[in-house]
């Protein structure tokens, strides 16, 4: 290749990279959260007895799965501008994320709510437990055990999909850090590696932890 | 026979000796193909017509060194943020892509002598009261990555604090005039040559220019790997004749026209 790299200028952005993979953080985070809280109503609406939810659900997950992120987070700020209603990089990114990852984890739900057995709702409320009090004491925590792999692979798949911001304009976050750094110097290379490097230790930090919190949580 | 196959090697090793040395100028000729990365949503520098085939300044320019050289050209569409990637991979042999000739990049990348001239304008929507640089004050602006003009409006953006006003960096040209007409962003700094490209098109409802900018003239350049002195050296060389031999304002006035035509010499300093 007829390149020869220079990592010593590279190494002086480290700072503002880090601080970038900051903010893809805060993303990553803040779209599982409320992808979560989507999802497991997804997956409650998807086994509903009203047709209206089960529809509604349905599409959701069909669009957020069979649909590329990119698109999604496209039509979260292009799409969504062309009726009027403008977000900024930030929550368009961050919505477009969330809509994907509920998608995907409303099916991996939908299959932990299957492993837990009706008898245990229906010994539950044979204990006297209320509808809403067996499914959150009982349904819920075996459920969470059952997804929690799916849950840290999506965290990661989160985590990597930030890097779409770039296309609705945001230019904080870590890919967006390092496109500016690379269209400034025209140093390619060294930045999307270095960038490259920091994205791997922040999938590898979050599945190490949730290795660690599987430990605590889950044993018998 | 025993000295034909040697005679044979040895035209062989001395062939191959040569090809070792070759230059990048050397294998564009060998090869027969130019392969030129050119910035196909940039009109009028480049883009593409009705039945998609890329026209444009910056692809004449592209056939005319083809034409030069003796050999076919190839226009490789490339994005502004992939010009140097593009080089550096060898998908392309040059670039034809209205590339700034910042101190920064010639890190990187060879720059010709500068074969083009841009000046800045704003383009804003009418009716929102932005009619000079200064009123960009505090307003939510954008401009594509990695342009000239985007480097230097992100840096003013910067320098002006203000809470209220941002900057966004789009990838591609069309990506901005989209965020504009829809309200997204209230303004962009754009090349005059863009701009007046895009309102006589009127294909964003409502856009006007607002002034120019005041940035330095954009001296832009032809690039190709730095160390590639050689093929440099023809660019160089080609530039000034398409100037001398008035192929550069035949260009201008097919593709832009109007106005006079893109000094491309600084007075009182040599090159």
């Amino acid at each position: 290749m007829n390149y020869t790299f220079h990592w010593r200028p590279a190494f002086r952005a480290l700072p503002d990279m880090l601080w970038g993979a900051l903010v893809t953080l805060e993303v990553a985070v803040l779209s599982m959260v409320l992808g979560v809280f989507f999802a497991v109503l997804l997956a409650l609406a998807s086994g509903s007895r009203f047709r209206a939810l089960r529809a509604f659900a349905t599409s959701w997950v069909e669009l957020a799965r069979n649909t590329p992120a990119l698109f999604q987070i496209y039509m979260a700020y292009f799409g969504l501008g062309s009726l009027g209603i403008y977000l900024d990089s930030f929550p368009a990114l961050l919505a477009g994320i969330t809509f994907n990852n509920a998608g995907y984890l409303a099916e991996t739900f939908r299959g932990g709510l299957r492993a837990v057995p009706p008898t245990q709702v229906r010994a539950a409320r044979s204990l006297g437990m209320g509808p809403v009090q067996a499914f959150r004491l009982i349904v819920l925590p075996q459920m969470f055990r059952v997804v929690f792999h799916p849950l840290t692979n999506q965290m990661v798949w989160a985590i990597l999909m930030t890097s779409l911001g770039v296309v609705v304009g945001l230019n904080n976050d870590l890919t967006g850090v390092t496109q500016d750094l690379n269209v400034k110097s025209f140093r390619s290379f060294e930045f999307f590696a270095i960038a490259a490097v920091i994205y791997y230790l922040i999938a590898k930090f979050v599945t190490g932890s949730a290795r660690l919190m599987a430990w605590r949580l889950f044993r018998y | 026979m025993r000295v034909t196959t040697l005679a044979f090697a040895a035209a062989l090793a001395v062939s191959a000796a040569a090809t070792a040395h070759a230059d990048k100028l050397d294998d564009i000729i060998s090869a027969g193909t130019l392969r030129c990365a050119v910035v196909l949503d940039f009109p009028p520098m480049g883009s593409r017509d009705t039945s998609n085939n890329p026209i444009g300044f910056d692809v004449d320019y592209c056939l005319d060194l083809a034409k030069a050289l003796g050999v076919k050209a190839e226009i490789v569409e490339t994005p502004f943020p992939d010009r140097i990637p593009a080089l550096v991979s060898g998908r392309v042999d040059i670039g034809v892509a209205s590339t700034s000739d910042t101190l920064e990049r010639a890190k990187t990348a060879g720059f010709s002598i500068p074969y083009f001239a841009f000046t800045n304008v704003i383009l804003t929507k009418a009716g929102i009261g932005i009619d000079s640089y200064e009123t960009l004050k505090g307003r939510k602006v954008g401009s594509t990555a990695g342009g000239y003009e985007a480097l230097a409006l992100e840096a003013d953006v910067k320098k002006w604090n203000d809470p209220k006003g941002s900057f966004r960096a789009y990838q591609t040209q069309a990506d901005v005039f989209l965020a504009l007409a829809q309200g997204q962003i209230e303004a962009t700094v754009v090349t005059s040559t863009v701009a007046a490209a895009i309102v006589k098109e009127g294909k964003y409802k409502g856009l006007v220019m607002a002034g120019d900018a005041p940035y330095d003239i954009d001296y832009v350049g032809l690039i190709a790997l730095r160390q590639e002195q050689g093929l440099l050296n023809y660019l160089n060389l080609f530039v000034n004749q398409q100037v001398r031999t008035g192929r550069y304002k035949a260009l201008y006035d097919k593709w832009i026209g109007g106005g006079q035509v893109p000094n491309l010499t600084v007075p009182g300093v040599y090159r």
